[in-house]
Formats: C-alpha cells, structure tokens, sequence
C-alpha cells in the first residue's frame, strides 16, 4: 500500500512537468508572446510536484514510523518545512502508520543488503508493536532501511535484456524528490520576474550583434524558457526515481540535452552557443565512460536494475545489482577463494539464472570508474569542470538550477545511488577527484570578477567537497553537502540574479559596491548564503549556537569530519584532509571578497549604482523562502532530522567501515575525530573571512597591491589553471590536424578516385548507350515487328469460312495422330 | 435378379441416393420450368423472369453451399455413383458445381444490371442460360463416356442459341451459324472417337478406363505400334478434339472468335468461362481415369505431351493473333484461347507427372497441378468476368465494342477503367492480382513436371514467352483508356462511383486482388478438392 502510495505521488511530482512541458512549448509557440500562462502553468506543474514530493515524504514517513529522524523528536522546529509536516500528525497517526509499517515489512519492503536479509519478519512485529509511542531507538535506524521498488513500464526486450523504467523510492530519493521540487519552484517564481523582459514581440539582445553590427532583433521566448524548465524539471525528477541504471542513463542524457538548450538559450550570442557546445560535447566524453560501465555491468551482471524483482506473493524473482554483490560483515566485497574473482550473487540474493558467476575485480573497478567518469562530467569535476563556468551564458535561473543546485548534483547523486557497486579504489579514485576539483576551482573563484563566475567556481569547489565525502566513506556526510549546498547556492545564485537584473545586466563586481543600500533583501539573504557556504558558526554557545551555525556549517563539518577520520586510519593520504581545510579557508576568503566587493564599500561605478533597483517581490520572496533553508535546513547538524532522513537507507556496512588495503572509517572513527575536525574547520573560515575583511572590507590593504606582487600566480589563476589552454593544445590541436589531414585525404584521394570512377562510368555509359541503342533495342524491336507482323499475319487464317474451319477439324485431329505417332513410334 | 427386382433398385437408387446429391441441378430445372410457367400463365409483368433466374441460381449456390460444407467436412474424400454410374459426386464435383452456381449468379447479375435480354425475351434467354449451365454441371461431374457426350452437347446447344440470341444483327446470326456448324462436327468427331474407345475397352464407364486400358496394353507392347492401342489413341485424341472445341484449343479455335465478335459480351464472357470449366472438369476426369494402366504409360505419356504441344501453339496463337484486334470482344476471344492454353499447361503437367513409373508417389505434385489449374479458374471467373462486363456496360452506352469506344475513358468512367486495369493486369499475371497466383500455381506445378519429362520445359519457357507477348495488346488498350483523349465525338459513358454497375464490378475487381493478396483464401479449398479427386483414383 505504501509503496504504491508513494509511488504515484511521486510519478505524479515526475510527469507533471512533462505535461507542462508539453502544453507550454505547444501552446506557447501558438499563443502570445506577451502572455505570462507559460510561466504559471509551469509553476502549478512544479509546486504541485513539491506538494505530491512532501506528501510522499510524511507518508513514508509515517509507514517508517519515523525511526530515522527519532533524534529530533523533542527539538521540535518549525522552521523545517517540509521534514516537519510529519511531526504534527504524528501522535495521532500512530496506530496507523504502525500497521503500515508491518504490511508494508512483511509484504513488500526488503533490506537492499544482503546481510539483513536473514531478519526475521517476527521480530519486526514484535519491535513496532512495543514502539509504540517511542518508535524508533536509534539502533534500528539501519537495521532496517525501507525501499520500495518496481517496474513502471516496459520499454522493450532484446533477448536477455529487458528495458524498463523502474522506480527505487528511499529516503534519498524522497529527499532528493523534495529538494528538487522546492528550489525548482522557488526559482520558476524568481525567473517569471527575471524573464519579464523576454514578454515582447520584438526582443533586443544587446549582447548579440549581427555582421552589420546591428542588435538582434527577436521575438521574446518566454514561454519557451519555462517549457525547457519544465522538461529539464521531467527528466531531473525521472533520474532521481530511475530504478535502474540504464533509466538513469537516459535521464541523464535528457537533463544534459535540456542543460544544452537553457544555456544556448541565447542562441544569437556566439559565447552561449559556444558554451552549450562545450558542456555537451564535454558530457559527452565523460558519458562514454558511463557507456563502458553499464556494458560491463550488463555483461557480468545480466541485469540494470537496482532493487530486487518480487512477484505478487513478495518472493524475489530477480536480484538487482545492489544485491548481487555480496559484502562480508565488515562490508568488503567477498572474493571467490578459487578464481579470485568477485562472486556474483549470493544464496539469498540470486543472480538471474542463479548460476555461480563471478566478475573480475579488475572489471569490476573498471565499471565502477566508468560510472563515475559519467558522474565527473556531469558534475563537472576535475579534469572535466572547465565547462560549468562557461554554462553561466545562460540566463541566471538556469544556472541557479541546473548548473549550481539540482543537475551538477546528480553526479554526486548517482555516486551516491550507485555506492554499493563501489570498490575500494575506485572510493579513494573519487576521493582524490573530489580534492584536486575543490582545490582547483577554489583558487580560481579568488581572481574571478564575474560574480557568476565566482558563484560557478564555487560551486565546483562545493561539488568536490561532496565527492570527496563520498570518496573517504562519509556517504552521508556528501549528500548532506549535496542538499544544503543545494538550498545556499540557488540562493546565492538567485541574489546574484537579482543583482544583475537591478543593475541591467552589470555582472562584473569591480563595477558594483555599495549596493546593500540599493538592494537591502538581497544583500542580506545573499549574506546568509555566503555564511552558509563558509560554514561559519559562533562556538561553544550551548543551546544557543544552532541559530549561529548554519547549514554548509554542518555539511562541511561532516565532510572534513570524516576527510580526518580517513587520514588518521591512512597517514599516507594525508592530503585528503589538509587540502579541503584550506580550501574552506579560501572559501571563506572568495566567499566574502564576493560580498564586500558587491555589497559593502561605496560604489565604485556611480552609473550602475544609480540605475540599480531591488528587484520586485515576485523574485525576492524566493530568496527569502530560500535563506530560511539555507540557514537552517541542516538543524540538529548530523544528530538532525536531514541527516536523518538522508542517511536513512544508507548501505549497512557503512556504519562501521571497512578495513582493507585502505581503511575506511566507520561512524564511530568519525564521531571520535569531529570536535577537532570542526574546530579546525572554523579556525580555516574565520580566518578567511578574516583575510577577506581586512582586504576587502575594510580596505587596509590594496588587493591590487597584491596582484601586482604575485602576478604570476594571478595571471595563473585568471587563466583558470590553463586547462582551456591545455585541452587546446593536447585535444584540439591534434584533432584539428587529423581532421584537415583527413580533409586532404578525402578531397585529394577518395575525391580523385571517385572523379576517376565517375568519368570511367560516363565513358562506359556513353558506350553502353550506343549498344543498348543499335544491339539491344535494334533485336528487341526486330523481335517486336516479327511478333507483331505474325500476329497480323495470323489474323489471316481466320478467313471466316466455315467450310475451311469444319476442314481444320479434320486436318487437326489427323495432324495431331501423326505427329504423336511419329513423335513415339511403336 | 428379376426385371421387377432390378426396377425396384433402380428406383431405389434414383430416388434415395441419387436425387438428393443432385439438388443443385435439380434447382435449375425448377427454375427453367418454373420461367417458362410464369410466361404461359402471362404472369411475367408480376415476376419478371430475371428475378425468377436471380432467386433460381441463389438456391443452387445456396444448395451446392451446403453440399461444400457437407462433404469438405470430412475427413476422407468421398465418392457416390449416381444413376447407376453414369454421374460421380464428389469433392471435384461440388467444388464445380458451386463455381458454376457462383458464375450463374453472377452472370445473372450482370445481364439483369445492363439488360441484354428484355423483358419479352428474359425467360428465353435465362432458360438458355440455365440449360447451358445444367449442361457443363453435367460435364463436371460425369462418370461414363455416354455422359460425357450428352453433357457436352446439353452445355453446347443453348449455346448456340445465346450467341445468336440479338436477332437482328447480322454478325451474331453469322456466329452462331459457324458455332452450330463447327459445334456439330466437333461432335461428330468425338462420338467417333467415343465410340473407338469404347469400343476397345469394351466400357464406356470411366471408372473402368484404366483397368481395362491396362488389359489391352497387357496383350500387347504397350505401345502405339500395337494396333488395338493404336486405335485407343485415335479415339482418345478424338474426343479430345470434341474438349478442345469446347475450350477452344488450337486448332479448333475457329468458331471463337466468330462467335464471340457476334454474340453480346455477357455471354461472350459466360462462354468464355463456363463452357471452359466444364471442359476442363471432363478433361481432367479424363485423364485422371486413365491414370496407373499399367502398361500404357508411354501412351499416355504421348498424350500429355501432345497436350503439351496443343498448349503451345494454343496460347502462342492465342496472343500473337491478339495483337491486330480493334474489336475487344474478339481481342478477349485470343486472349480466351490464350488463357485456354496456360490452363491446359497444368493439364499436360498432370498426366506427364500420373505416367511417370519411375517416381514414387506423385499424387501431391499432381494434386497441386490441378490445384493451380483450378485456382486459376476461379481467378479466371472474376478477371474475365470483369473484363466483359466492364465492355458491355460501355457497349450500353455508346453501341460499340472497339477500342476507340474506349479511348479515354479515364475521363468519364474511372471506375469501370480501374477496374479494367485491375481484370487486365490480373491476366497478365502481374502481381499482386490473382492471376499472378493461378499461374505462378501452374508455371510451378509444370517446372515440378520437369523432372518427369524434360519437354514440360520447353512448355515452361512458352509459358513464360506468352506471358511477355501478352503485355503488349493488354497494355495496349490500357494505354487507350488511360493516356489518350477521348474524341469529341464520342458518346458519353456516365457511369457514377455509387451505382449498381460500378458495385458489380469493383466487387470483381475487388475479388481479383483478394486472390492476389490472400490466395489461401481459395488454395486450400481448390486443393482439398484436388486432393480428394487423385486419391479416389
């Protein structure tokens, strides 16, 4: 009952904007361009998705009994939102949601581990029914993780292979669902005030010239920016629910097709088609890896899906992959004693012809990596980022979506999702990615003057911190980082939206200062963003200190918690850990630079500052609705209810880490390490916060003073690290010469032959011309006059006298007896 | 056995055995009887005849429906002698009684929608057409040689009287005078031959052929140098000449197409179709009741080549004399007695393929031999059919039967030139018409012949040729209908899409492709039958 519950509020959430998406593009190509129903459809689509995502929450919620989130039972809040629907039903939906929970135990929802598999469905009764009324003991939390799994639709069968769309419904993907949805909505309201100058027949684009120097004149695409939000809103939702990784593939290649077309939503402009080029083309290669991965998993495994297959009656027909690797109690992959190969499928879980297969470990590392190179360029980390800073030519909603909040974040996503298949190296493989992406993008955001550069720099920086959690086995602690970055950096985004709508399209800060006085909300919320994102907190305030730590606070105190725990067990990787502390350090530093160069100070161009204006409510109630979130999503930090929930279907082993030739650290190595983590942490943000004021802020030293002295590490990092550069001259150049080598070798070569072939044709043509004329038609013509003159001829035995017929008789009947007497003698 | 015993079992046999098998026949006297009553009493202002005739030929496709289902329900083939053994009912019979019933329906159809016989001499005319039609359902099911030779002359002699049934042209008087003349030395020629035959055998009941063929060959060589042998063939080849007067076969072709030239299309196209079947039914009862005489093989061999033979110059005739007619009956009389040689093909194969010793088992090839040869009867019916019904519902509205009556048609009667098309391409045996089938059956069943005598080869090659050479004169008319204008002053044809007539005809039309496109449709009936007939032997 649940699962199905759940499962149409979330395909509803899911298909919603498909159908807005639908009507939008149609409708709005036919109907006004002046009409803003687009904008509102688009809107209804996705709020009402939120509403269906958050019901599905507290319905989960409510089967589950809530055991996930039972730390935060007596700190009730209500600035939680969506998490905090639950809570106030909860007493009286006790009962119910506790027979749920057992229907939903015993007839449908199964551990995703192999491990806990065995459990008795006896003692489950037994446990909810003495719960009542305090449900769950943090014990439970992961002994029974609650997932829900089926088959939507059936695309095709090829053999073997079955296409399906499926669903996988945890507490991830409702979480995830929720996220979505919210931010989307937010930033759907935020853009119909920032695309109100698209609202005409005859749009200007000032930053798009013809060959006569002239301004593109166009008409105005509103409509058609909310039809591909919608679309892009379709297929972020599809790749969350997909149940299997080929689903997730097609998702992924639909919000990189929509990514496409929002950033080159300006076509006319040379940069943004350029832009949507590049971070296509840049997918593209990362996808190929992805490619490789779902081939070998295909090959070895047999099968794309997730979760187990039930029949009716709750029995697995089929294992899905997460089950089909089975993991020893310390959680490492089990080994086959005789070939050294990994075991395919266990007793409880079978592999679908439930035959004893094994994979190499070396495949499996290759599959593992193939996956995760898709997640590298979809996440844009290191050594594909260089396309997300580019994806800023597209209007600034789009990049407060796709490219900052939701999409980028799919990556760190499916690393998420696809954990379990995960071997050791390939963990420490994304680790390290995660680390050189942070550092990387880190020192480049401190040279960027665009102010949506800067935003994009972080965000890779941000998304590295998530990768890099997820690489040292905080699983947790990367997706927490994934959700609240998700709210702080929409919100940062669409304050810079905001900024550059007030100042007509002004982006670059050296430009702007002063402008909290022109803009007081925006510059206030963006503060919350920026101290979000330092992970700022005032210490040692008991009770007090959670209203002064916000969310990054916690999501990055995880992440560098557990980047410590890892180091201590590895000395050898200590790098791990030092890198991201001074990157928070810098963080802080570009974060505040970014504030007090927009913000703080007195305007340094009297022209911007004079024709700014705060933007109107419609894009500013958003901003605040996402500073609530920004603040204080992360309540409780990881003893909170997001932890909680995120965490609540978390892989088993993960609890308790694992040793092996890299050791990974359990919560318990992490919990140990976290107050020296965290203090660290914050000594790195104050102190770059502090560098940031002294340069920025108050102004005591010249920032250009510095550029000067340092210009070769300037020049270094203005030139994003030179990779552009490098993929230059290591990709493009070659490819260019081999294509223009391939150009003369086409042209020269199999043209001359093929001009050489064609002429040789004609000769023979002219040649078979004359003979089929003179030959050919000269014997079919002599046969056709023959024929023909016979038949006349012929038309003269039938004279027409009947004498002669009534003598042919005679003559025939004789004819023929001679001619058979004759033709077989005796 | 005394003579009261032997007239109580005839009667017996008349009237329990006999006479219910004989329902569809039976149906068509009534009819004939009841026609003429209807006059004598002066009652036709009530009921006019063709109803009378439309009503008379539903019963007996109605009853040869019902005998179909009765006996192509069984599992084994079953064959009742009637009358003492001069008639035969079985698969083979049923099946042509039901394609005659079907044909006289249609034909019916036909004559009442452009109204050759008028009301004064409807119940004349049908009373003809009913007799004929009794006459070659006679011939498909007769089972003694006597038979063969009333059957034949019952089918024949209404005939002569349709073909010169318009009184005051002087061409039909003129056709049906040759058709009497020629029609009566044919028979002269075959009661000759029967009596040869018979009076070597020393049987006239077909069922008997082969034994005592078998006898004869058994005295001496087996071969034609034996004289009584010797004798039998001329027989044979004598009655042979009477069938081939019927199917029109060269060189006894003369009288078609006179005949045809005088008589209207609709029974142009009845003779063309009707007399043929019933022919080709007598013939291959002929030869299949001469099969397995041991001893006569090489004979019979001779006979199916020499068939063979008649088939060639039969349909290279045929078409090459085609080509010079601007008259389209008499264009569709060469083409009939082209189309008499393709179908004669399947004939030929079937007695090389029965006389063959040295192959096993060949009664499936042989069935599929007559299958082909009926398939494409029943295509022949609709496409034939169609051709001329498609001439006289043009002959109605400008009195001409030529092709300039017909140049440029496109113009004013679309329907009726599609369907042309359609009739006429489906002759040629262009897919995906139904003639393409029937003689794809045939060209098929005469390559399986190959491998018993290789002269069916040659026959294949003709076969092939003809095809070709028949293109040209089809194609020419088509191209006059089509492509060319219609002259100024010719009469206007107005057939509407939503008329009677165009309904006629795009149901033939619509039949023709239904047997191209889904030929099991009517294989699987024509070949049980098939079956059925080479198994009872």
């Amino acid at each position: 009952m649940t699962g199905e519950t759940l499962r149409n509020l979330l395909m509803t959430a899911w298909l919603l904007p498909l159908l807005g998406f639908a009507i939008e593009i149609f409708g709005g190509f036919w109907g006004s361009r002046k009409s803003r129903v687009a904008a509102w459809l688009a809107v209804a689509c996705i709020a009402t998705g939120f509403l269906c995502s958050a019901s599905a929450l507290v319905v989960w919620g409510n089967a589950t009994g809530w055991r996930v989130i039972a730390h935060d039972e007596h700190h009730g809040d209500e600035h939680h939102g969506d998490e905090h629907h639950g809570d106030e039903h909860h007493g009286d939906e006790h009962h119910a949601a506790d027979s749920d929970a057992h229907a939903a135990v015993n007839m449908k929802s199964r551990n995703d581990q192999a491990t806990t598999i065995g459990m008795e469905p006896g003692n489950w009764v037994t446990t909810s029914v003495s719960a009542d009324g305090n449900v769950a003991d943090a014990d439970h939390s992961h002994d029974a993780p609650t997932v829900y799994s089926g088959t939507l639709y059936r695309l095709a069968t090829f053999g073997g292979l079955e296409l399906t769309l499926d669903y996988y419904i945890d507490s991830l993907t409702l979480v995830m669902f929720t996220m979505v949805t919210f931010i989307a909505t937010c930033i759907h309201l935020f853009a119909i005030g920032y695309m109100s100058d698209e609202l005409t027949d005859e749009y200007v684009d000032h930053f798009a010239h013809l060959s006569d120097g002239h301004h593109v004149h166009r008409p105005g695409r509103f409509y058609r920016f909310f039809a591909f939000l919608s679309l892009f809103c379709f297929s972020m939702l599809g790749l969350v629910l997909a149940g299997n990784i080929f689903q997730v593939f097609i998702f992924w290649e639909l919000v990189g097709i929509c990514s496409f077309l929002l950033i080159g939503f300006y076509t006319e402009r040379k940069s943004a088609s350029d832009a949507a080029n590049k971070a296509f083309i840049m997918n593209r290669v990362g996808d190929f890896g992805f490619l490789i991965g779902l081939m070998v998993l295909w090959t070895f495994f047999g099968t794309f899906k997730f979760g187990e297959t039930t029949d009716l009656s709750g029995h697995v027909v089929e294992a899905g992959l997460f089950q089909m690797l089975p993991r020893s109690e310390g959680g490492d992959i089990l080994l086959d004693e005789v070939s050294g190969e990994v075991l395919i499928g266990s007793m409880t879980a079978p592999n679908p012809e439930n035959s004893s297969r094994t994979i190499p470990y070396s495949l499996l590392i290759v599959a593992g990596l193939g996956v995760f190179a898709g997640c590298i360029g979809k996440s844009a980390q290191f050594p594909l980022q260089t396309w997300l800073p580019d994806a800023m030519e597209g209007p600034t909603p789009v990049s407060a979506l796709v490219h900052s909040a939701t999409m980028v974040a799919a990556g760190v996503y499916l690393t998420g999702r696809f954990y379990p298949m995960f071997t050791q190296e390939v963990l420490l493989t994304i680790a390290y990615v995660g680390c050189i992406t942070l550092f990387v993008a880190a020192t480049i955001a401190v040279v960027a003057t665009d102010i949506k550069k800067v935003l994009a720099y972080s965000t890779i920086s941000q998304l590295g911190y998530m990768m890099l959690g997820l690489g040292v086995f905080g699983w947790g602690a990367g997706l927490f980082h994934l959700v609240t970055h998700a709210f702080f950096k929409s919100l940062m985004f669409l304050c810079s939206g905001s900024v550059i709508h007030g100042c007509h399209h002004e982006q670059e800060m050296p430009k702007m200062g002063g402008l909290r006085h022109k803009m007081p909300i925006t510059a206030w919320t963006m503060l919350v963003g920026v101290v979000a994102i330092s992970g700022l907190a005032i210490p040692g305030l008991v009770g007090l200190s959670s209203f002064f730590a916000f969310s990054g606070f916690h999501s990055k105190d995880a992440v560098v918690a557990t980047a410590l725990a890892f180091v201590e067990a590895n000395p050898a990787h200590f790098l791990l850990f030092i890198v991201p502390l001074i990157t928070a350090g810098i963080t802080a530093f570009y974060m505040f630079r970014l504030w007090f160069y927009t913000f703080a100070g007195s305007p340094r161009d009297q022209h911007v500052y004079d024709h700014c204006h705060e933007s109107p409510a419609i894009m500013t109630l958003p901003l605040l609705a996402l500073s609530i979130f920004a603040a204080y999503c992360a309540w409780g930090g990881e003893q909170g209810p997001l932890y909680g929930l995120i965490t609540g279907d978390q892989p088993a082993y993960i609890a308790h880490g694992i040793a092996g030739s890299v050791t990974l650290p359990g919560h318990d190595a992490v919990h140990e390490v976290h107050g020296t983590a965290g203090i660290l942490a914050m000594l790195a943000a104050f102190s770059g916060t502090l560098v940031a004021w002294v340069l920025y802020g108050a102004g005591w030293i010249n920032p250009g003073e510095i550029q000067k002295q340092l210009s070769g590490v300037h020049g270094f990092l203005i030139n994003k690290w030179h990779f552009d550069e490098l993929y230059d001259s290591v990709f493009m150049r070659p490819m260019h010469i081999v294509g223009k080598f391939c150009a003369w070798f086409d042209r020269t070569i199999f043209d001359g032959i093929l001009h050489g072939a064609a002429k040789v044709t004609v000769v023979v043509s002219r040649w078979d011309r004359l003979f089929d004329e003179t030959v050919v038609d000269g014997f079919v013509n002599v046969i056709g006059r023959a024929t023909h003159s016979a038949g006349l001829s012929l038309k003269t035995i039938q004279t027409g006298n009947l004498r002669q017929y009534v003598m042919f008789i005679v003559a025939g009947v004789v004819a023929l007896f001679a001619v058979v007497l004759t033709t077989f003698p005796g | 056995m005394l003579f009261s015993q032997l007239i109580t079992k005839l009667i017996q046999d008349t009237t329990e055995k006999s006479l219910p098998l004989f329902g569809v026949e039976l149906c068509l006297c009534v009819t004939i009887v009841l026609m003429l009553l209807v006059r004598l009493f002066s009652a036709d202002r009530v009921l006019p005849a063709c109803i009378t005739a439309v009503v008379g030929a539903a019963a007996a496709l109605t009853c040869s429906w019902l005998q179909y289902r009765e006996l192509f329900a069984q599992s084994a083939p079953v064959s009742t002698e009637l009358f003492t053994g001069l008639l035969i009912h079985d698969n083979f019979t049923v099946y042509f009684r039901a394609f005659l019933s079907l044909f006289l329906l249609l034909t019916v159809a036909l004559t009442s929608l452009t109204g050759i016989p008028d009301e004064e001499d409807g119940p004349d005319f049908y009373s003809l057409l009913f007799g004929a039609t009794l006459g070659m359902m006679l011939m498909a099911s007769s089972n003694s040689l006597l038979m063969l030779f009333i059957a034949v002359e019952m089918a024949s002699v209404p005939s002569y009287a349709m073909v010169g049934f318009l009184k005051g042209q002087k061409s039909a008087s003129e056709g049906a005078l040759k058709y009497v003349v020629y029609g009566a030395g044919a028979a002269g020629v075959m009661l000759y031959g029967i009596s040869l035959v018979a009076g070597t055998l020393g049987t006239a009941d077909m069922s008997l052929l082969s034994e005592r063929l078998a006898a004869v060959a058994a005295d001496g060589s087996g071969g034609l140098g034996d004289p009584e042998l010797r004798t039998f063939a001329l027989g044979l080849l004598m009655i042979l000449a009477g069938l081939a007067f019927k199917l029109s076969l060269v060189p006894f072709h003369f009288w078609c197409p006179d005949a045809f030239e005088g008589a209207s299309a609709e029974v142009a196209g009845f003779l063309s179709i009707a007399s043929k079947a019933g022919a080709f039914a007598l013939l291959v009862r002929l030869c299949i009741s001469m099969a397995g005489a041991e001893g006569a093989e090489t004979l019979l061999t001779a006979f199916g080549v020499g068939l063979g033979v008649i088939s060639i110059i039969t349909m290279t005739l045929g078409n090459l004399a085609a080509y010079g007619q601007d008259n389209l009956k008499r264009l569709l009389a060469y083409s009939t007695i082209a189309h008499a040689g393709y179908m004669v093909m399947a004939v030929s194969a079937m007695v090389v393929m029965l006389s063959d010793t040295a192959a096993g088992d060949v009664s499936r090839s042989v069935a599929s031999a007559m299958e082909g040869l009926l398939y494409y009867l029943f295509v022949y019916l609709f496409m034939n059919l169609g051709a001329f019904a498609v001439i006289a519902l043009v002959r109605n509205h400008t009195y001409g039967e030529t092709i300039g009556d017909v140049r440029g048609l496109i113009s004013q009667a679309p329907v009726l030139c599609v369907v042309m098309l359609v009739c006429f391409f489906s002759l040629v045996g262009l897919p995906p018409f139904g003639g393409f089938v029937g003689k794809f059956f045939i060209f098929a069943a005469v390559f399986n012949a190959g491998s018993s005598h290789s002269f069916m080869y040659v026959l294949l090659a003709f076969g092939c040729l003809n095809t070709v050479f028949s293109l040209f004169y089809y194609i020419r008319v088509l191209k006059t209908m089509f492509l060319e204008t219609r002259d100024e002053d010719a009469r206007p044809v107005p057939v509407q899409f939503a008329s009677w007539e165009s309904a006629f005809v795009l149901t033939l039309a619509g039949f023709v492709i239904l047997l191209g496109v889904a030929p099991y449709v009517m294989s699987t009936t024509a070949n049980s039958a098939a079956q059925a007939l080479v198994m009872l032997q």
